[in-house]
């Protein structure tokens, strides 16, 4: 009888680690106690290894080859203008931080006459200088994952946002994140710290883009604090191409009478995986959480979400729609956890799709773990093709199969659309949503 | 211009046939209704003239202007000239009504070899057309169908219908689920498109429709055949004495 050892993670090249050399005295924060921790972080992250397809929450997104890809670490240095404006949303009067590979690009952004009490600084400096307030966060719930411990032992760089109580800006702040083509496989592990005093209000627009190609990993960790009163959109845009993966992890927590609603348009990319953790810590607080995935080719999108009920009478919704093309593949898995105390909890969980090809695959795993009695939960995920009576009733009417088919599959991503706060966010994904439909651009007028 | 012959079909995949034979001409200006009991295969006729897939044509021929209809795509069919409002239009969110029309006419126009209308031209026939139908702005700028009552779904049937300007019309119930006014304006949408050259297959179970579009021929189809044919008097014979009383008492229809 033989044994058959299979591993639950697979050991990093050493390139992670010669990026950690590389970053030593010369990253912000890499010096003294931050250094230490650095080095702390890349120890767990070594020891956790880089999880294979045995790990549930892996079961579908398999990452396990980037342990073995000799990433190096991004390439400084920025790109022209004329290539960052096309990607300003948010009207003319949107303040915005613009990133390169991770890193902020202070000449290109523009954060004058924020009201006072609000700060938006590169990451990099508050790791320079106080490196203990990145890490001051409550949102450590859940246990770290091992892209978490390398974006700690790795960060350069990212956005710090924080409001006093009571400060709203009234216009949104876009955050631009862009990636830069390049001839060798690079990573990048931004940090983005949003944190909102009591009764604060903040609409933040989040687009990251790669341009051109190349082989890249951006690998990003958020934490989020919303607290009592204070109210935050988040409008996001990843717009990555072939060779191009992300790894987000997003840890949110709220106060009392909180209001989160975020609308995510991660269409595409090699490999994109966005797990979302949000903590519903206070009272009568809602967070919403909508998205839209539409792999096509060979791409892979992954959406976990966990929601945690931990306070009595708060809302949830989280809102997702799929369309899976060519060889495509989608995962969402959103779990509604209702702790014992969490009475009067309103959950929903909704996730369509449509599947276009024979090819295509939609994992989809809706849980729920109730340990409240007095709740409404809901949970529920349709998978199907395009209604044959809507394709028969356009073609009636003259349209050619292929253009009935596009403006169905985006009549079916309307619901997200509607849901984005920003109306120029709206139009750039719908702008992403009609690049990937076969005569596409017969639709531009739509609407 | 429209020429049935002895047409069947079945469901596809299924045995049972629901035309078992039907046979038809509508010349140009002429109007046709066909009257008919539930499950008479009214709705299916209305189908497989406009190409749903689902049905298979076992036996008969169809022509529209001397063209097999039979071996075109839904939209060959609507760029040839054939137009269904349908019974039960469909929802499109995300796009406007507006769009969809100038849309469905510029594919039409583009499979004619056609030029697209420009955007002034469309603007203004559709505001004429739109006028006539009582079709107001907000409609026309919401999305195709989306929350329309089931009035305003079939008048806006109805303004596909004047913008595509189609040889052959077929309304398909078009009268169920309108009240009376609602009636009048569709009929007199209909009715302003009424020309020599076009035709018009209108079905319906009720008579009501046909005393505001006057049929120059109507049909009664049950059991999958036409059995018999007349003038407008026979929609008023059918309404005094029911299927039954006209047809016999096999084609009576079962009280609801």
């Amino acid at each position: 009888m033989s044994v058959v050892t299979r591993n639950r993670t697979v050991e990093p090249v050493p390139a992670f680690a010669e990026a950690l050399e590389r970053l030593r005295g010369e990253a912000a924060g890499s010096s003294g106690r931050a250094l230490e921790e650095r080095a702390a972080a890349f120890e767990r992250f070594q020891a956790l290894g880089v999880p294979t397809a045995r790990v549930e929450a892996w079961k579908y997104t398999n990452v396990s080859s980037f342990a073995n890809r000799p990433f190096g670490l991004a390439p400084r240095g920025t790109v022209e203008p004329d290539l960052i404006i096309p990607h300003f949303a948010g009207g003319h009067r949107a303040r915005r931080l613009i990133l390169v590979n991770g890193r902020a690009v202070p000449q290109f952004s523009h954060l004058g006459g924020l009201p006072a009490g609000m700060t938006v600084r590169p990451l990099a400096q508050v790791l320079a200088e106080t490196p203990e307030l990145v890490e001051r966060s409550s949102v450590n719930d859940e246990p770290e994952h091992s892209f978490e411990a390398l974006n700690r032992a790795l960060v350069e760089d990212g956005a710090w946002i924080s409001l006093n109580d009571g400060v709203a800006l009234d216009e949104p702040l876009q955050i631009i994140s862009l990636l830069t083509a390049g001839e060798s496989a690079f990573m990048t592990h931004p940090r983005h710290v949003i944190r909102l005093g009591k009764g604060a209000k903040l609409d933040v627009i989040m687009t990251t883009v790669a341009l051109g190609q190349a082989d890249s990993l951006m690998n990003q960790v958020e934490t989020i604090e919303v607290a009592d009163g204070a109210e935050l959109t988040i409008d996001r845009t990843l717009e990555q191409g072939q060779g191009r993966s992300a790894i987000t992890r997003s840890r949110y927590v709220l106060g009392n009478r909180a209001r989160l609603q975020q609308t995510n348009a991660g269409l595409g990319g090699s490999l994109i995986r966005h797990e979302m953790e949000v903590r519903l810590r206070g009272t009568h607080s809602e967070a919403i959480l909508n998205g839209l995935m539409m792999p096509q080719g060979t791409e892979h999108v992954d959406t976990l979400i966990r929601v945690h009920h931990e306070m009595p009478d708060c809302q949830s919704d989280q809102f997702y729609k799929t369309v899976a093309d060519g060889r495509g593949r989608a995962v969402f898995a959103g779990k509604i956890f209702v702790h014992k105390d969490a009475q009067r909890t309103n959950s929903y969980q909704k996730n369509d799709s449509l599947l276009l090809s024979d090819d295509a695959e939609i994992d989809a795993k809706p849980e729920l773990e109730i340990y409240a009695d007095d709740v409404k939960c809901s949970h529920g995920a349709t998978c199907g093709d395009l209604d044959p009576t809507a394709l028969f009733y356009l073609r009636s009417r003259g349209l050619d199969e292929a253009l009935a088919r596009s403006m169905l599959t985006f009549a079916f991503t309307g619901e997200v659309l509607e849901r984005i706060k920003d109306e120029s966010v709206g139009h750039v994904v719908r702008r992403m949503i009609l690049d990937r439909l076969p005569g596409g651009e017969r639709l531009a007028e739509l609407g | 211009m429209l020429e049935i012959k002895d047409l069947h079909a079945t469901i596809e995949g299924e045995d049972k046939e629901i035309l078992k034979g039907v046979s038809l001409t509508i010349k140009p200006g002429e109007v046709h209704a066909i009257m008919g009991p539930n499950g008479s295969g009214k709705s299916t006729l209305a189908y497989v003239l406009a190409g749903r897939d689902g049905y298979e044509v076992t036996e008969g021929s169809v022509q529209l202007d001397g063209e097999d209809l039979l071996e075109l795509e839904p939209e060959e069919r609507a760029a040839a000239g054939l137009f269904l409002a349908m019974q039960y239009p469909v929802e499109i969110p995300g796009v406007s009504n507006m769009y969809f029309l100038r849309q469905a006419m510029n594919s039409i126009r583009k499979a004619r070899g056609e030029e697209e209308i420009s955007a002034a031209a469309f603007m203004k026939a559709v505001k004429e057309k739109a006028g006539v139908i009582g079709v107001g702005d907000a409609l026309l700028k919401r999305d195709v169908n989306r929350g329309f009552s089931g009035g305003e779904k079939k008048r806006n049937e109805i303004l596909q219908m004047a913008m595509l300007a189609p040889r052959i019309c077929i309304l398909d119930e078009t009268d169920s689920g309108l009240d009376i006014d609602a009636l009048r304006t569709v009929a007199d949408g209909v009715n302003a498109m009424r020309s020599p050259d076009r035709g018009f297959l209108i079905i319906t179970h009720y008579q009501r429709l046909l005393d505001y579009i006057v049929p120059d021929h109507v049909h009664v189809l049950a059991k999958g055949r036409i059995q018999t044919s007349g003038d407008r008097s026979l929609a008023l014979t059918l309404e005094e004495k029911g299927y039954g009383g006209v047809l016999g008492a096999e084609f009576a229809e079962a009280a609801a």
